[in-house]
């Protein structure tokens, strides 16, 4: 790796908000160190099956920024590492990571001999753990880096030495442990993204009870031709078809009790997440129970079009709860429609719960006087040195925004490093 | 159209939230209607805990004071631990009820009401409740073959009662009471000028 | 004098191809009929011996071409990088092995299969040539020209100042500011979000002033911009008439918006109540009464304020809004503040529809908007009318369900913003006739009324292209900066409706990407979605018929015209996506690493079984940014498709010139397929049009089918999506039955 040093901008978290913003500083000459958490890059886009308003696919969009990261020397990675730590200021920070062990090294070539000798399975965290894949595995398909991961569990069994024998190019090494590197950097770019609201919360929703209620980001790994349904919409209880389908809006959003803000994007994800029922069945239906549609400039033409549709209702109605028809496990939501007064208790095939985003930020690592709301997320002002916050890190965002935010943290950052010379 | 002039001004908001108890959180309800859907006798209700809270935005007193809504909350409290807007939504029911009482507004026939009365005059005449009085009161609240009536139906429940020394006819003639009984009269009126200084404020 | 071209063929072995097919085989094809020099084997190429033994026989053999056979161009891309020598892919791993059986019925076919990829390879390697840089950019300019001085011209010339570089605000009016200076307060930007707050505009003009990188033009506008990246050329005039030519590198259009016209808004009286106004007249009646404000009829106090959301906006009425502009109901919450700042027993009501307050500052914004007493109600309101002293307006409660009105001092309506775009280029399409000349439609008629912004010298147009609803995006959702002509930026409202926090963003956002295409112009640098490609369209003068097509159809307008009708190429403008090459019908536009003979020289040396021995050949042209992966990631999945596909990527299916067509059906193909992404008004093809381009070529090729009385299914064009691990290999099979069907094509020698 690149020797950091005092015009080294540090980006943490690599999903479309670190990738943007390590590629704009990079396409400039600057030397940027990119973390990220998980074992890829791409973030919670790529578990995205499509993206709004144009209903078109995020992984063509990462694939060009891939291509620019591979292309550009100025940028390096280290997966599965998280700031341990930050001290200093301005132009001099210097920054612990942790790096946890991927038991694979670069000389991986993605050729698959690890999986196939590889018998345990464990949970599938990128398809939110809808189901399960080898303990040797490739995140998904266009992972980046196209590197393999063993899990932990078999490090040390009989299974970690079979999957170690088993690469031809001597990439797998059981013995890597955990290491911490410091890092010398002039600015930090903190992308650390949002994480989905855990609708188990929600105690009246029955996310954990009831087999038919899904949030809305276990729906995109469900669309997803790759993913745990293998893109087929149906009902976890059942695998019968969800044709009949309600959306709950606000599903830990706008809440007191959950998360206060509003979480922006799931107004418009919701209306998207309709057209994968109306575009799968031609008698498909969805109903969305909502407070407010946000669905601010012109994606007003789209909740337009969604709503000129005969088989797509709103509802403005918070759902008071979800219960279960014992008999063919419909979830039935209960509640009023507030426009007039109309009380119902409608069954369904499957209800989707619009979960909000959360910060995914560990403030407890940051120095004490950065600026962080009550909400979690991290405010970008003067008093924050050289330190700025992207995309989700700084507000709940869309892609096109989170986009916007980080170009606009790059040049921060570049600031703070031509300020240097 | 003649009240129009009123409507929708803060007239009767700032009524609710200096005359009524928890009322200054009527304004942050944002009208998602959890409330409504949260409440196990929703069904019963001519209007729902947020209706009602739009009406007084729309400063309908008249319908919000006489209306038997908050007549029908059972303090299960449901709406107050869903509400995404902190309202203490049990206590402003309770508080709108009391104030329409108050002001001679609550629907006249509302068994709650007559129930609340009934227990509340029995109550403090001695600071214990006369069961024997209470249940004989609500059995005839409504006229006296309808107590008689009742006071069959229930015949078994009470002797299984007295059996079990829940409650003692003796309660006819007097019945129990607290030691000091003209103290606690006091400390009533006090409470009640306190509270009537409040509201009439 | 031509160089002598030494290729050299390496091929992996790696990764189980080894155990598949026949290296030897496949070395000698390299040396028989792809001529290599050069021939080696490797059991594990990417490792570092892999690589070290390539960089020594570059050295010891000179070596001057690549060939690398073993897994996709996508994959270990930068271990296969060697300084400034073409490179060829052949992917036998996930082009070859992983999409076949492995058993002995298919070992033959496979290994045909990845006999042909060596020799496409080989062909590729010895056509290409090597990418030597532009000398367009010999001498750039680093400055920025701002067009307009609001908060987002302001922002972006101070953020361009801390970065080091200067810029010249060019604002139209007489004084800087904007829109925002004309604001009482601002909606919050620091939590806890819950009061208006100061704009801060005034600091924000002076440090603007004060700043020696920053020159400011009041009362100019831009007359005339030529040129490209690095080399901009601007006419900036003075209402005087005075004019200057000065240089820039990079541009950013940030002029705004105009408040929508409220006149036209009959229902609510505008034109003729004194008291039904705007939120941008209420602003500067509350900033001229510091905070108090009067009656505009100045009878008496206001004790009621009612403000109608959504006011000619989000409605399919004649010359109203289709869209919402996002900032109206935080300010009409913002405005309700300032009257109970005043007085709290002032009566303010909010009428919307859905209160549209997101994020974390909005719904905080909300909250305390409610706490101070302000009344929202959900409402459709139908009339506002007026009797002398009062209003009334009435309105559908949605709640309640009921139609009725209240009596107001005042009402404010929430109009939205209008795009300050210039014309857009592309309103009216340009056609060509069979001569190049323009065609002229009579129905379309040619009245843009519009101003023009930046009055660009360019063949397609005066200004930015506009997106949707008149405002001058790009659609990109995942690169919402890149404009179709490089090099200039738009920023602010005048993009998307935004928010002064957005906005200043959004200008610092943009001030990123325009010293980015500066510092990479300098460098002779592409700049997105090819992001530092150095290669550029060549164009062979010569055998140029001046048919206008190239410059009609580059997406991005950056070829612009010669008085004589030949082509002028500006590379700093160019995005490298080939569109030109493909629509130049005498084959005249080339890049050095890419071009038509790249391509026909790799389907030519296929090879070509003859008609009789039912080995068919298909020949797939996939867009490389997504069909191209999407059949990498089926091969990951282990999806089998025919052993008799060929795929070729190409830079954008809008670089497919038909003559590639017309030749692979003349050697012999029996299939044609064409991958290229989504077309339309969502298009998702990175270089906007070629997709689109490609098609509509690719319509005309039936003419071609049918004079070799070739049957038409033999060419199929299709949309695909980078998501389509599935589909994309079933259309090569959909092929396959169809050549099974209709038979092998005739043409085979």
């Amino acid at each position: 790796m690149a020797i950091a040093t005092n015009q080294t901008i540090l980006i943490v978290g690599g999903g479309i908000s670190g990738m943007t913003a390590a590629i704009e500083a990079a396409e400039i000459g600057k030397n940027v160190i990119l973390i990220e958490k998980r074992p890829f890059i791409g973030g919670r886009v790529s578990q995205i099956y499509k993206y709004f308003p144009k209903l078109c696919f995020p992984t063509c969009g990462l694939e060009i920024n891939q291509k620019r990261i591979k292309q550009n020397s100025g940028i390096n990675i280290l997966t599965m590492s998280q700031v341990a730590s930050v001290t200093g200021s301005t132009g001099d920070y210097e920054v612990v990571i942790k790096t946890s062990p991927r038991y694979i090294n670069e000389k991986c070539t993605a050729c698959g001999d690890c999986a196939t000798v590889a018998t345990s399975e464990i949970d599938n965290e990128f398809n939110y753990n809808l189901n399960k894949t080898k303990s040797a595995y490739l995140p998904y398909s266009n992972a980046y880096p196209q590197r393999y991961v063993i899990d932990e569990s078999v490090i040390k069994t009989d299974e970690g030495k079979k999957i170690a024998d088993s690469c031809k190019v001597g990439a797998v090494d059981l013995s890597m442990q955990e290491s911490e590197t410091t890092l010398k950097v002039a600015s930090i770019i903190w992308a650390t993204g949002w994480q989905p609201f855990d609708a188990d919360k929600i105690q009246p929703y029955g996310h954990d009870r009831f087999d038919n209620v899904i949030s809305s980001v276990e729906f995109e790994r469900m669309m997803d031709p790759m993913g745990p349904t293998s893109g087929k919409l149906v009902r976890p209880s059942d695998g019968r078809d969800a044709k009949n389908v309600a959306f709950v809006q606000c599903a830990g959003s706008r809440d007191h009790n959950y998360l206060k803000h509003c979480s922006r994007i799931c107004c418009m994800a919701t209306l998207k997440q309709t057209t994968y029922i109306t575009d799968t069945y031609e008698d498909g239906k969805a109903d969305i129970y909502y407070i407010d549609i946000r669905a601010i400039d012109r994606f007003e033409d789209f909740y337009q079009k969604i709503k000129n549709k005969d088989n797509v209702n709103f509802i403005k109605s918070k759902v008071a709860s979800i219960t279960e028809d014992k008999k063919n496990k419909n979830p039935v939501l209960n509640g009023v429609d507030t426009e007039g007064y109309h009380r119902y208790a409608n069954s369904y095939d499957m209800v989707v719960l619009a979960v909000g985003m959360q910060p995914a930020m560990d403030t407890s690592i940051l120095p004490k006087d950065i600026t962080i709301n009550e909400h979690g997320f991290m405010e970008n002002n003067d008093n924050n040195g050289g330190m700025f916050a992207a995309g989700c890190a700084a507000d709940a965002l869309d892609v096109n925004r989170s986009v916007q935010s980080a170009t606009a943290a790059a040049l921060k950052a570049v600031q703070v490093v031509n300020s240097q010379s | 159209m003649s009240d129009m002039i009123n409507q929708y001004r803060n007239n009767f908001l700032k009524e609710v939230e200096s005359k009524v108890e928890e009322g200054e959180w009527v304004k942050n309800c944002m009208q998602c209607g959890v409330c409504a859907g949260s409440c196990p006798l929703g069904d019963a209700w001519e209007h729902t805990p947020q209706k009602i809270f739009m009406m007084i935005r729309a400063g309908k007193k008249q319908e919000v004071l006489s209306s038997d809504a908050m007549w029908m909350c059972t303090s299960c409290y449901n709406c107050i631990v869903r509400c995404p807007r902190e309202l203490p939504i049990t206590h402003i029911m309770h508080g709108l009820a009391h104030y329409a009482k108050r002001l001679g507004l609550a629907p006249k026939n509302n068994p709650t009401l007559k129930f609340a009365q009934i227990f509340w005059n029995n109550l403090t005449k001695t600071g214990r409740v006369n069961e024997l009085k209470v249940g004989l009161s609500l059995y005839f609240m409504n006229g006296f073959v309808e107590g008689i009536k009742t006071s069959l139906k229930m015949q078994k429940v009470g002797l299984n009662m007295i059996k079990n020394k829940r409650f003692s006819i003796a309660e006819a003639w007097g019945g129990h009471s607290v030691k000091d009984k003209s103290g606690l009269h006091k400390m009533l009126k006090k409470a009640y000028d306190l509270e009537s200084a409040r509201v009439d404020k | 004098m031509a160089e002598e071209i030494k290729t050299g063929c390496y091929i992996c072995t790696g990764c189980g191809i080894g155990e598949r097919l026949d290296d030897k085989q496949m070395q000698t094809i390299a040396t028989r009929d792809g001529k290599a020099k050069f021939v080696k084997s490797h059991q594990f190429l990417c490792s570092d011996d892999g690589v070290k033994t390539i960089n020594d026989d570059i050295k010891s053999e000179q070596l001057n071409r690549l060939v690398i056979a073993g897994c996709s161009r996508r994959a270990k891309m930068n271990t296969f990088e060697f300084d400034n020598i073409p490179t060829s892919r052949a992917n036998i791993r996930e082009g070859v092995i992983w999409v076949r059986p492995d058993n002995d019925e298919s070992s033959e076919t496979t290994q045909e299969m990845a006999n042909d990829y060596i020799r496409m390879a080989c062909a590729e390697a010895r056509t290409m040539k090597q990418v030597a840089p532009s000398e367009e950019q010999s001498t750039i300019n680093k400055n920025i020209l701002i067009v307009g001085g609001g908060i987002a011209g302001l922002t972006a010339a101070i953020e361009a100042s801390k970065a080091g570089y200067q810029s010249s605000i060019v604002e139209k009016s007489g004084k800087l500011g904007g829109f925002v200076a004309n604001l009482y307060k601002s909606i919050p930007h620091k939590s806890p979000y819950n009061e208006p707050q100061e704009t801060q505009i005034e600091n924000l003009i002076k440090t603007a002033e004060d700043d020696r990188n920053i020159t400011i033009y009041l009362d100019s506008i831009v007359s005339k911009t030529e040129g490209a990246p690095g080399r901009f050329e601007a006419d900036i005039t003075k209402e005087s008439g005075a004019s200057k030519t000065h240089k820039f590198g990079a541009i950013i259009q940030n002029n705004g918006f105009t408040q929508f016209d409220a006149n036209i808004l009959d229902e609510f009286s505008y034109k003729t109540q004194k008291n039904v106004i705007t939120q941008s007249e209420l602003e500067s009646i509350a900033k001229k009464g510091k905070g108090k404000i009067q009656k505009p009829d100045g009878k008496g106090e206001i004790k009621t304020a009612v403000f109608i959301q959504c006011a000619g906006q989000r409605s399919d009425k004649e010359n109203h809004l289709s869209y919402c502009s996002g900032f109206c109901c935080s300010t009409s919450i913002k405005q309700a503040m300032y009257f109970k700042e005043q007085n709290p027993d002032i009566d303010t009501i909010i009428m919307y529809d859905d209160l549209r307050v997101p994020g974390v500052a909005g719904e905080d914004f909300y909250r305390a908007g409610q706490k101070k007493g302000i009344v929202f109600s959900k409402a459709k309101v139908s009339q506002v009318t007026g009797d002398g002293d009062n209003l009334k307006v009435e309105f559908k409660d949605l709640i309640l369900d009921e139609d009725t009105a209240i009596s107001a001092d005042l009402v404010v309506l929430a109009t939205g913003l209008v795009a300050n775009s210039g014309p857009d280029p592309y309103a009216t399409p340009i056609e060509l006739d069979a001569d190049g000349k323009e065609i002229e439609n009579p129905e379309v008629q040619k009245i843009d009324v519009t101003e023009s912004v930046l009055n660009l010298q360019y063949r397609q147009g005066t200004d930015l292209p506009h997106l949707k609803n008149g405002f001058t995006d790009s659609h990109f959702i995942c690169f919402p900066y890149e404009t179709r002509r490089t090099g200039i930026y738009a920023a602010g409202p005048v993009r998307r409706p935004m928010d002064i926090l957005q906005t200043k963003d959004d200008a610092t956002g943009a001030v990123m990407r325009a010293i980015s295409v500066i510092e990479n112009s300098n460098k002779g640098r592409a700049q997105f979605p090819r992001s530092g490609d150095l290669s550029f369209p060549e164009f062979r003068k010569e055998g140029c018929t001046q048919c206008k097509r190239c410059t009609v159809e580059c997406p991005f307008g950056a070829i612009n015209e010669d008085e004589k009708g030949y082509p002028i190429f500006n590379e700093a403008r160019c995005r490298r996506c080939g569109t030109c090459m493909g629509a130049c019908p005498v084959r005249v536009i080339s890049f050095a690493n890419y071009s038509v003979e790249t391509v026909n020289q790799q389907i030519k040396n296929c090879d070509m079984p003859d008609e009789f021995d039912e080995k068919p050949r298909i020949l797939v042209l996939a867009c490389e940014n997504d069909a191209y992966p999407a059949l990498d990631m089926a091969a990951q999945n282990r999806i089998e498709y025919s052993a008799y596909a060929r795929i070729i990527p190409v830079r954008c299916l809008g670089s497919t010139s038909v003559s590639w067509i017309t030749d692979a059906l003349n050697s012999g193909y029996d299939g044609i397929v064409m991958m290229g992404c989504k077309k339309g008004d969502d298009y998702q093809c990175h270089f906007v049009k070629g997709s689109e381009m490609a098609h509509e070529r690719m319509a005309k090729v039936g003419d071609t089918l049918e004079s070799l009385q070739l049957e038409s299914e033999r060419v199929a064009v299709h949309e695909v999506a980078i998501s389509d691990i599935q589909t994309a290999p079933a259309l090569i099979e959909d092929m396959a039955k169809v050549v099974e069907k209709v038979g092998m094509n005739p043409f085979k020698f």
